[in-house]
């Protein structure tokens, strides 16, 4: 790496702490902070502020995308797509609406999901992040996410009974269909959809309570 | 309204990127007109989020920090991305939108084939991942007892039917998996119209559906 990385003091070293409490809160000071840095990208096409969130999140959609068995070179190519869209499209980002990491993990979805039907167009395919949003479910009241609503989910999570962390882990991030799942744990595929429904109703009623 | 929705389990794989093309659609299906299932959506796409954030990254190859500055200074593309125009609700004679490129726009230009005494269906083509096809019922039937060997997605378009899960009205999901056996018996009336996907097969019990078996492969 050419400079140090000025994010990395501020964010959750991964993986390195338990401590429920904090990680949550840093959780929210996190999604902050990426927020300011997408509007100096927005504001003044800042190129330290753009390098501060490839630092960070370029490697972790690698991760993602060759977890849903991208080839490595498409994998890579894909992250640079993604990264650019972010550069071009700044000012389309709205932080009250959606968090840096859930946006950025949008576009990653798409992006892989039109590469690989293989279809010539698709990195402008209309199966964008604006597709969501014309579907008339944008009622900002309720689907806006706040900062608090980070630390929230990270509480959540780290709540959750071991196997249904672990099935929603293995669902987001080895891109494994639930019959995939459900033969490699070897347990009937209806209880694999019953701990995630579990656990999402978990998640989603730990984001509810924060409204 | 809507009264049977999208499995949470099908939102978050959908979320992930992890379902078989066929599901995609239908999901997508859904989702055009179904607010409650995109609001649930949300909380997938925030939970995704947040986990890849929190994930330990992967090594990016030596020069991609280089190669990514460079291609900032790369000029935009001539062309703006236009916002994709608004999406058309479905009218009585036109599809969901995130159908049309796999059937078509209206009801009145399919084309079905006969594949059984009152059944008629369309497969897309096209579907690498899973089986996606249209089924059209006639009104006032039923379909003989089956299950699914793995998962299956129907979206009702036209017309209902019941079974023992409920009343499937159009725009309703029966969002199944193996272990559910069932026999739906269309409303009388119309038709009964509806998108289904299926990763496996399904199978039929009993001796006249097993004969109907391979007429419908699917």
């Amino acid at each position: 790496m050419m400079t140090p990385d000025p994010a990395s003091k501020k964010v959750t070293p991964l993986g390195a702490t338990r401590r429920v409490s904090h990680s949550a809160n840093q959780a929210a000071t996190d999604a902050r902070y990426w927020a300011e840095q997408m509007a100096g990208v927005a504001a003044r096409q800042d190129t330290d502020c753009f390098m501060r969130i490839y630092d960070y999140y370029a490697p972790r959609l690698l991760r993602y995308l060759l977890g849903l068995k991208v080839a490595a070179p498409q994998a890579e190519e894909l992250v640079q797509e993604v990264m650019l869209r972010l550069w071009r499209r700044a000012g389309l980002f709205d932080p009250a609406r959606a968090s840096l990491s859930t946006w950025l993990f949008r576009v990653a979805r798409n992006l892989s999901i039109d590469s690989r039907r293989g279809e010539p167009s698709w990195l402008e395919s209309k199966r964008d992040l604006d597709w969501l949003d014309q579907l008339g479910c944008d009622d900002p009241a309720s689907s806006a996410e706040s900062f608090t609503d980070h630390a929230v989910i990270a509480r959540a999570i780290d709540a959750l009974p071991a196997v249904q962390a672990r099935l929603i882990r293995m669902s987001y991030f080895e891109a494994k269909s639930h019959s995939e799942i459900a033969n490699e744990l070897g347990m009937p595929l209806g209880s694999v959809k019953s701990h995630l429904r579990r656990a999402f109703a978990r998640l989603q009623a730990g984001l509810k309570g924060v409204q | 309204m809507t009264q049977h929705h999208l499995d949470s389990s099908t939102l978050i794989g959908y979320s992930a990127g992890a379902l078989p093309r066929a599901f995609d659609v239908v999901v997508e299906a859904h989702l055009s007109i179904c607010p409650a299932c995109c609001e649930q959506l949300r909380v997938a796409q925030h939970i995704g989020g947040h986990l890849m954030s929190q994930q330990q990254g992967a090594a990016l190859p030596a020069g991609a920090r280089e190669a990514m500055l460079a291609r900032l200074s790369e000029k935009e593309p001539v062309v703006p991305v236009p916002r994709p125009p608004e999406l058309r609700r479905p009218s009585a004679n036109t599809l969901p939108e995130p159908l049309w490129p796999y059937f078509g726009e209206t009801y009145g230009d399919l084309r079905w084939r006969t594949i059984g005494p009152g059944v008629h269906h369309i497969r897309a083509r096209d579907v690498q991942d899973g089986h996606l096809m249209l089924l059209r019922l006639a009104p006032g039937r039923s379909v003989p007892m089956h299950s699914h060997g793995g998962n299956e997605l129907t979206m009702i378009l036209q017309g209902a039917y019941d079974d023992s899960l409920g009343h499937f009205a159009p725009g309703d999901v029966a969002d199944l998996d193996g272990d559910v056996e069932h026999q739906p018996v269309t409303s009388p009336g119309v038709p009964c119209v509806c998108v289904a996907a299926t990763d496996l097969p399904l199978r039929f019990s009993g001796r006249l559906a097993r004969m109907l078996q391979p007429l419908f492969k699917l």
